[in-house]
């Protein structure tokens, strides 16, 4: 129930000391790249370059990674297979209308379409996993106020960071008690015994709420929250590496203009 | 030195539909102390506590700040919890921000300071504690000891005169408790007033100066900690236990030792008592040295090769930079707590040892080893180490 978080993952990744715009650079970047793309070649040259710096250069464990990529390749390989099934085209290899309203069909033009979003989908969440897993949300904060996101919208951005970690160790603690008194043993059983840890949770988050503003008065609180700010500057490596991948990826957005698999 | 920093004066608090948590408490904190608050679970202690900087409003009775009467309007209370440092139970309910570093700045910042004041004032607490290079961790990777460190950092940056510590050592090991003893040590001789409240006997009963016994929202006994802790009478009603050193004292009295005014309060004393009585002949003819080295001082990486070419070197750190550079130039590190009483101690058994430390505490081992010299008559030699030696 309780595995590695994504954001422990990032704290100790190998990019971690790495500027953080240059790095949201890439992900963003690369998100743009997949959606300008008109070919199925650009965003699987991206998101093999994206997943081998992860792997690489963020020293991301594989197994991890494969995990966390499988849920959503899943997702998007089914949306494919509907898409290839649904929209139509000239050359058709198999048709099937089972209803009066429903007509499948696979046809070349469709099954271009399923793989070009399919290879698009990978190239977008490997840019995401980029950032997820390349950069901490402990320094997404610092660029919020850059973006002049509104202070207390950073401020309760911190705090709920905070708090769910402590949350989540109380809940952990709460499980843990429960499977110890073999609380999820029968399908009945579990239902009142989740309930029971939801109940628990609120009430234990209601008293650190409490805690959190005593803690905060005892500590002179004035409606001002401080900021790590930047203190990496981007070195000469990482924004030559940076440039040379946007380069690389909008020469083959350009260069694969218009290719399909069939 | 004897200025009165805290005091309390005729003080009640009832919970809201409870029953009387504190019945009428008067005492008072001079500048300086160590104090400890000791009483069984829900004597009071932490309500008491709290009410230092203001979270809790008495009842009856005045607080009083720097003999100034505790008023609870905004700014008042600003200037008292700025003086009186707060430190809660369970660190994870004080740490507040998603970093170390931002946690730390999170006092100075509300404080008003200019950023890089704010910067200088996380440093400067950040190396007192010893957690140098944790500025970007979130704290919910860190250990539990990590954690206490990183509040008390938090209390630290606003730089406050007296130091409140609820139950800090619960939920530390024996040696992360020793550590944060000797931390608190650390503050105290830097000028901080510390007041601590515990149930631990046999760890207030050598530290503290003073020693409150708390029971029932009421003041037992308020005296040093052999008076204190020495009447079974006052130490049963308080549910607590006398500390083995005091009952041994007490049992060896009995048996014809000769028990000096001061009661003993360490293993040193102890000895130096029942050497008495055997008219020193467990005491080595010859006593080894005590060598101090400033770690701040000269060059690093040139100690651990003068460490190897002494043999039978014993070598403990005092303060956690000591112990830090003990890491760097992997040293192995034979005392880490109570360094001065044990070097002594070895001294006494004609072995010699080496202390590292920093800044003001080389001197606190003269005085200290010069006060043992001069209670016991056992002179033991204290040699400090020259930077620019070491390579010898």
């Amino acid at each position: 129930m309780f595995e590695e978080l994504l954001e422990d993952v990032a704290q100790k990744n190998g990019l971690r000391e790495v500027n953080t715009t240059v790095k949201l650079a890439a992900g963003l970047g690369a998100i743009i790249l997949c959606l300008l793309a008109s070919s199925y070649l650009a965003p699987l040259f991206i998101a093999l370059v994206l997943s081998a710096a992860i792997l690489l250069l963020a020293r991301v464990d594989i197994k991890t990674y494969a995990e966390l990529f499988l849920v959503p390749l899943w997702f998007a390989f089914l949306s494919a297979i509907v898409i290839v099934l649904i929209s139509g085209g000239e050359h058709v290899y198999w048709s099937w209308d089972p209803l009066p309203f429903l007509a499948l069909a696979i046809t070349r033009e469709s099954i271009n379409t399923g793989f070009f979003i399919f290879c698009r989908v990978i190239g977008g969440m490997s840019a995401l996993f980029f950032i997820a897993l390349s950069t901490p949300m402990t320094d997404l904060f610092a660029v919020m106020r850059r973006c002049h996101v509104p202070d207390f919208v950073i401020d309760l951005a911190m705090i709920i960071y905070r708090t769910i970690f402590i949350l989540m160790d109380q809940v952990r603690q709460i499980y843990h008690a429960q499977v110890m008194r073999l609380g999820y043993s029968t399908w009945r059983e579990s239902i009142t015994t989740f309930a029971a840890m939801c109940g628990a949770a609120f009430i234990a988050s209601w008293d650190e709420g409490d805690d959190l503003i005593r803690a905060m008065d005892a500590r002179c609180y004035d409606g001002k929250f401080a900021l790590l700010g930047e203190c990496r500057p981007a070195g000469f490596r990482s924004v030559a590496t940076l440039c040379l991948f946007l380069v690389a990826g909008a020469a083959a957005v350009y260069a694969s203009q218009g290719m399909t698999l069939l | 030195m004897s200025s009165i920093v805290l005091e309390a004066r005729d003080v009640r608090y009832r919970y809201p539909r409870g029953r009387e948590a504190i019945t009428g408490i008067s005492f008072h904190v001079r500048r300086g102390e160590k104090i400890a608050l000791v009483g069984p679970n829900g004597a009071g202690k932490s309500t008491l506590l709290q009410m230092f900087n203001g979270m809790i409003r008495p009842d009856s009775g005045i607080m009083l700040f720097d003999n100034e009467e505790i008023r609870y309007d905004t700014r008042s209370l600003r200037k008292v919890r700025r003086g009186v440092g707060f430190l809660l139970q369970n660190p994870d309910r004080q740490i507040i921000a998603p970093t170390v570093y931002q946690d730390v700045a999170f006092g100075p910042v509300n404080l008003g300071f200019d950023e890089t004041a704010v910067k200088e004032a996380v440093a400067v607490a950040l190396r007192q504690v010893g957690l140098e290079g944790f500025e970007r961790r979130p704290p919910h990777q860190l250990s539990g000891g990590e954690k206490k460190r990183v509040a008390i950092a938090g209390v630290l940056a606003m730089d406050p005169d007296v130091l409140v510590f609820d139950e800090p050592t619960t939920g530390l090991d024996p040696s992360g408790s020793e550590d944060l003893m000797e931390l608190l040590d650390e503050l105290n001789h830097d000028g901080k007033t510390i007041i601590i409240s515990t149930h631990d006997v046999e760890l207030a009963y050598p530290w503290a100066d003073r020693v409150i016994l708390l029971a029932d929202g009421r003041i037992i006994r308020e005296d040093v900690p052999d008076v204190a802790f020495g009447n079974p009478v006052y130490v049963r009603m308080a549910h607590l236990s006398v500390p083995t050193l005091l009952e041994l004292s007490v049992e060896l009295e009995k048996r014809g030792f000769t028990i000096p005014e001061r009661k003993p309060r360490s293993v040193l004393d102890m000895v130096h008592i029942i050497e008495q009585h055997t008219q020193g002949s467990c005491c080595h003819p010859q006593p080894g040295t005590i060598t101090v080295c400033n770690v701040d001082e000269g060059e690093t990486g040139t100690l651990a090769s003068w460490v190897k070419a002494r043999k039978g070197l014993a070598v403990g750190a005092m303060g956690t930079r000591a112990k830090q550079c003990a890491a760097t130039e992997s040293i192995p590190l034979e005392f880490t707590y109570g360094v001065i009483d044990k070097c002594i101690l070895r001294a006494l058994r004609g072995q010699d040892s080496l202390i590292l430390t920093t800044g003001r505490m080389v001197d606190r081992v003269a005085v200290r080893v010069d006060a043992y010299g001069k209670e016991s008559g056992n002179q033991v030699t204290v040699i400090f180490l020259d930077p620019a030696r070491r390579s010898l």
